[in-house]
């Protein structure tokens, strides 16, 4: 790279500046995910107004079939996606790591390669079509806690199949780590595997994973919106980015705003999480 | 390449299917309870429940339900449908998967002819072309396939009557126009990639020692690209394609939702609606395989391509 000191400054500058817009963009999805559905005269399934009038400056975002206010349905969806989607990149991201870390490090190459290979099945199924798979079989009915009816069935579903990306990535980060001076340094003082382990290996494999988690969250909120779309995710008439694309998805021609608005807010959290991740993974490099 | 390489990648596909297979078979016995119960639902008759039991080998034990599983397989019988008169699952999957393989290939075709453009417009011409192309693969890729179906059906099909809206033709020229909305909607997903891998792998190209040769030597700019540059980004471009193989199948199984096209993606859907698990199995499993299938075949490819990659 023949880059002089200043470009690398611009370039620089610029990076954090799609940084800060990224992070900027994310934080008003939250803000308003969290207080609209709290501050709003109506709640998200309160009949308010006639059915299918055009966004205006009583209902900002317009209204649905019913005459439902879909601002506050799309933010009271956004909290319901964002949460789902905190849950299961949290968990995949602690258990994929651990797992990740734990077989690139063992000695039992038998169970590094068993564990690898079941990954690399898990990988190998079309992401939605396991998801779907194990939605029918964890039961799609099932309500628990404070989540609808719909969200626990694709809670564990993507759970049981996105930490396996994780431990794949900690894994390969893990062996390239392994054989590195400063690992090999603390074998020989006779540090013990374990602080081997969590002061060597893991700070440099959780940078990794953890820029992956970044983007992961709107990989989850995309398939937890395309399982509703399908009629697989939550149930009616709980909001959601995709169940309500769905409902308007038969009155394109005569409404467009009921699935136009969504797929923007869904795009536009995107777009917000795509930039901080790519800023995280190219700072690192 | 060599003839071990060539073995141990095609030892290695038949060992991630096996597992594949072992998967499929695990995954509605890894829920704790009945699973019969959690399948039919609550309001299902005693029939159906004795159905999916007698499709699944349930009344067994569990190895003896995977050898009957597998003999099973081995045969070509996917099981049957709980729900339509107990057609087979082979016959189901059969119907709708070419449907599904046509928006498929028409999605690779569109991101890979439209992606390495773009990449190598951007990469060559560098400048206000090079930022639009990567903002408008940042956009991309944070607009899910499926919105995008939508938008084009509002667009090119309602707004301005160019496709149909959605569904399927009778015979063949005609099933075209009802594949090119499906495919562009597809390929939202991957072009984007396409187009920046392509930028990079051209942008590293073109810093060689012998790119810079070809041009010293006088040869115009345009047998430079095409002759020197776009052979070395060939090899990356059909690792991302194959590497991608899932990611379309899925893709597609939201976008034939969306166009209402009858592939595979719709009998998955009815499937989830009918809980007729049988048939979601089968696809399961025909659909993981594809996939291991396609992503032999892209390491092939490359290497075929590029035989620097040969790591042996």
């Amino acid at each position: 790279m023949k880059l002089g000191l200043r470009s690398r400054g611009s370039r620089g500058r610029k990076r954090s500046i799609a940084l800060w817009c990224g992070v900027g963009l994310f934080v008003a999805v939250v803000l308003l995910s969290i207080l609209v559905p709290i501050f709003s005269a109506y709640g998200p399934n309160q009949l308010v107004a006639k059915p299918f009038q055009a966004p205006s400056a009583s209902h900002l975002f317009g209204t649905d079939a019913l005459g439902r206010d879909l601002f506050v349905r799309v933010w009271a969806g956004g909290r319901l996606d964002l949460a789902i989607a905190f849950i299961v990149v949290g968990i995949s991201f602690l258990v994929g790591t651990l797992i990740g870390i734990a077989t690139g490090a063992s000695h039992r190459r038998w169970l590094d390669s068993l564990v690898m290979r079941f990954i690399d099945a898990l990988i190998a199924f079309p992401f939605l079509v396991l998801i779907l798979a194990l939605i029918v079989v964890v039961g799609r009915d099932r309500s628990a806690w404070v989540l609808p009816a719909g969200a626990p069935a694709i809670i564990i579903a993507i759970l049981l199949i996105d930490w396996s990306i994780y431990g794949r990535l900690a894994r390969g980060e893990t062996l390239s780590l392994r054989s590195r001076d400063f690992v090999t340094a603390g074998q020989m003082i006779g540090y013990p595997q374990r602080r081997i382990v969590s002061r060597h290996l893991l700070p440099g494999v959780m940078r990794i994973t953890a820029a992956y988690a970044v983007a992961d969250v709107i990989l989850v909120i995309v398939a937890t919106a395309s399982l509703s779309f399908l009629g697989a995710g939550v149930q009616a008439p709980t909001a959601e980015w995709g169940s309500i694309m769905y409902e308007g998805r038969t009155v394109l021609a005569n409404a467009w705003w009921v699935s136009v608005i969504p797929g923007v807010v869904l795009a536009f959290t995107g777009l917000a999480v795509g930039l901080i991740a790519d800023a995280l993974l190219n700072v690192e490099r | 390449m060599g003839p071990s390489l060539l073995l141990r990648r095609g030892l290695q596909a038949i060992a991630v299917c096996a597992f594949v297979v072992v998967v499929t078979f695990l995954l509605v016995r890894i829920v704790p309870g009945d699973p019969v119960s959690a399948i039919s639902g609550p309001q299902a008759s005693a029939e159906t429940r004795e159905a999916i039991r007698a499709e699944l080998h349930l009344e067994s034990s569990l190895p003896s339900q995977f050898t009957a599983y597998i003999g099973d397989l081995l045969q070509g019988d996917l099981g049957h449908s709980i729900v339509q008169q107990g057609k087979s699952v082979t016959s189901i999957i059969g119907e709708s998967l070419p449907i599904t393989l046509y928006v498929v290939f028409g999605a690779l075709v569109i991101s890979a002819v439209f992606g390495v453009a773009f990449g190598l417009l951007a990469a060559v011409r560098g400048g206000g072309i090079d930022m639009g192309t990567r903002a408008a693969v940042m956009v991309f890729l944070a607009v899910p396939p499926f919105f995008l179906g939508l938008l084009l059906i509002l667009l090119l099909a309602l707004e301005i009557p160019v496709f149909p809206a959605g569904g399927w033709g009778e015979g063949w020229p005609q099933n075209l126009e009802y594949l090119v909305l499906p495919s562009i909607a597809l390929s939202a997903t991957l072009m984007p990639l396409v187009a920046s891998v392509t930028r990079q792998a051209a942008k590293d190209a073109m810093r060689q020692p012998w790119a810079e040769a070809a041009s010293a030597r006088g040869l115009p700019a345009r047998l430079v690209v095409f002759r020197h540059i776009l052979p070395n980004c060939a090899a990356s471009v059909i690792t991302l394609l194959g590497f991608n193989a899932s990611v379309l199948i899925s893709g597609a199984v939201v976008v034939e939702a969306v166009f209402g096209l009858p592939g595979l993606g719709q009998e998955l859907v009815t499937a989830v609606t009918e809980r007729n698990y049988p048939v979601i199995q089968g696809i399961a499993l025909v659909t993981a395989l594809i996939v291991v299938a396609i992503n032999l075949a892209a390491d092939l490819l490359s290497l075929a391509v590029d035989p620097r990659i040969d790591p042996s």
